[in-house]
């Protein structure tokens, strides 16, 4: 009896209220149907995960300096935080972006329909663009292990890979400008594109001197970059030259994230506007 | 629809109280748009209604702000007695969107699978797959599906948390006949069910032919409201055309002596009149003029709004 369900919503406890244990329930079920989904999207797992893989076996492991000392491990070893920091960069701007864009499309509508609260939305998407952007560094750090790069002690490891993912969250940020302010995958694209161009301004790829290093002292991925490689680094700047550079200190490194995550997060915002605005 | 109005306790599934919404446009230039100016409507259990009117009439306008998607500028919106954001977590209300809202890469079962984790109560998601048809395709990209596909995927979404009310936004803009007819088939089971449906369309026939009431919408108010015999009738609708005689006069002065008739005009060699009993001006020019050749047109529906709006602007005056 079809109308018997009808009849049953009116006798049936209301648990829908978007709060409580339901909520978190709700988060993590969305959030897993998500990361299963993000999985399946095989040419953006490809430049989060293979590709930063890619370059550190070709810049990192298999070069001649790569067992050379630096700070607490090898050159290797910090060439392969730079390419995890890269990978986790390129996955939360393109899972914040596609965010921006799905939600633009309509997806969200139909989210409304459901008890699902925005911040439910939201916080689901930090924890998949998390769960995401953990794999490269995860893929990476594997590589560079049984490669026989070095960070340091197990610690170093750890810290390391933690801050290349929490840093790689203001990313979302970068991401979601773009995606508000053009609603398009292909906008979202050309923004974990230009990641390339930024990583190498932010001394991921190649060791930068003089002019260039100072210009990308201003840019958005050399404090990431920074303190990614802090805990083997401790600010120390590899050089190709050989003469030693004057080192990076905390406080630099913490401004320039501090600073890039207002600039990313008045942008985004600024596109929000614009976007209720026409809808 | 007994059973619907034996669940509500008599509580009107929607109820608008002078109902206000504007939106400054982008352009900047000239005031506000009121895109719904002032709406009192009540809509019961169990009741089928149409919305009809022409694109920017305030009809999404409306069932937006039923849905809670965006909240009135003034006036009241309720649905069963609440907010329509209550009634939306309590999956009372749901709805078939026009447009978007689909994610390409996932297939329509993952897509039904993915929005009930959302929902504290869903029908079993291979009952959705079957009420909206969908089920021969259930396991195909949405990227891959036609639009009348991906819209009976909208209609599963929409069934999932087994709705009292059933809101459609042009449900069948873009489906071909056969889609559209299925669609309406469909939809019937679930009235039968005995649930309160409300949906907006431009078509006065898909009006005509699935709705108990339709409510005529126009510059964002209510034109009129009956039950589709009632709105057939309205002045407008329809109009009788001949080949007027010079020997009976001028047409305009002949107008006073025909009765239910309202205006006339010329198109071309022939003469029109419109008014609200299209019979009886047929029986008079019939009978007491020398006119020949006559046809009873149903008007277009754009054109017919016209007439209606004109009306309404006549008598708010």
């Amino acid at each position: 009896m079809t109308t018997g369900t009808a009849t049953d919503r009116t006798e049936r406890p209301t648990t829908a209220d978007s709060a409580g244990p339901n909520a978190l329930m709700g988060i993590l079920k969305y959030a897993a149907y998500d990361f299963r989904r993000q999985l399946r999207m095989v040419e953006s797992l490809f430049f989060i995960i293979v590709l930063p893989a890619a370059l550190f076996v070709m810049f990192g492991s298999i070069t001649a300096y790569g067992d050379l000392p630096a700070g607490h491990g090898t050159v290797s070893g910090s060439i392969a935080t730079s390419m995890a920091v890269y990978g986790a960069v390129v996955a939360t701007t393109n899972i914040a972006g596609s965010a921006a864009v799905e939600r633009s499309k309509g997806w969200g509508r139909l989210l409304a329909l459901t008890p699902m609260a925005q911040w439910q939305y939201v916080a689901a998407k930090v924890l998949v663009a998390l769960a995401i952007a953990v794999l490269p560094v995860i893929v990476v750090f594997t590589v560079a292990a049984l490669t026989g790069a070095e960070l340091g002690p197990w610690n170093i490891w750890l810290s390391a890979g933690a801050l290349a993912v929490l840093c790689s969250t203001m990313f979302a940020l970068y991401g979601l400008f773009f995606g508000l302010m053009f609603r398009s995958e292909a906008a979202v694209g050309a923004a974990s594109g230009l990641l390339v161009v930024l990583g190498f301004f932010g001394n991921l790829f190649t060791p930068l001197s003089g002019t260039m290093l100072e210009i990308a002292k201003f840019t958005p991925l050399y404090g990431v970059h920074g303190l990614a490689t802090w805990p083997q680094m401790e600010g120390e700047i590899m050089s190709t030259m050989g003469e030693p550079m004057d080192p990076d200190t905390l406080g630099m490194l913490i401004t320039s994230v501090v600073v890039w995550t207002v600039i990313f997060g008045l942008l985004a915002l600024l596109a929000a506007r614009r976007g209720t605005k026409r809808a | 629809m007994n059973t619907g109005t034996h669940i509500e306790h008599n509580t009107p599934a929607v109820e608008l109280i002078n109902l206000h919404k504007s939106f400054t446009p982008l352009t900047g230039k000239g005031g506000k748009v009121r895109a719904v100016d002032g709406v009192d409507l009540t809509i019961d259990s169990g009741e089928i209604v149409a919305l009809l009117g022409p694109n920017g009439a305030g009809k999404t306008t409306a069932l937006d702000m039923i849905l809670g998607f965006t909240s009135p500028t003034s006036g009241t919106c309720l649905v069963y007695g609440g907010s329509p954001r209550h009634a939306v977590q309590h999956g009372r209300v749901s709805a078939v969107l026009q447009t978007g809202a689909l994610l390409d890469d996932l297939t329509v079962r993952e897509t039904l699978a993915m929005i009930a984790t959302q929902h504290s109560h869903h029908m079993p998601i291979d009952q959705a797959l079957d009420r909206a048809g969908a089920t021969s395709f259930a396991d195909r990209k949405v990227s891959k599906c036609s639009g009348g596909e991906q819209q009976r995927l909208r209609f599963a979404l929409a069934l999932l948390p087994e709705p009292d009310l059933l809101i459609l936004d042009e449900p069948t803009a873009g489906m071909d006949v056969n889609a559209r007819r299925d669609f309406w088939a469909a939809m019937h089971a679930e009235a039968e069910r005995g649930r309160t449906i409300v949906f907006a369309t431009h078509y006065l026939e898909e009006a005509d032919q699935f709705a108990d009431r339709i409510v005529v919408m126009g510059a964002g108010r209510i034109l009129a409201d009956g039950t589709t015999e009632e709105i057939r009738a309205l002045g407008g609708l329809r109009t009788v055309s001949v080949r007027w005689n010079s020997d009976d006069g001028d047409a305009a002065t002949a107008l006073a002596e025909i009765p239910g008739a309202e205006s006339v005009r010329g198109e071309g060699e022939r003469t029109v009149f419109t008014g609200p009993d299209t019979d009886a001006i047929a029986h008079h020019l019939l009978t007491h003029t020398k006119s020949s050749d006559l046809l009873i047109v149903q008007v277009p529906l754009e054109e017919a709004f016209v007439g209606l709006t004109h009306q309404a602007q006549q008598s708010a005056a």
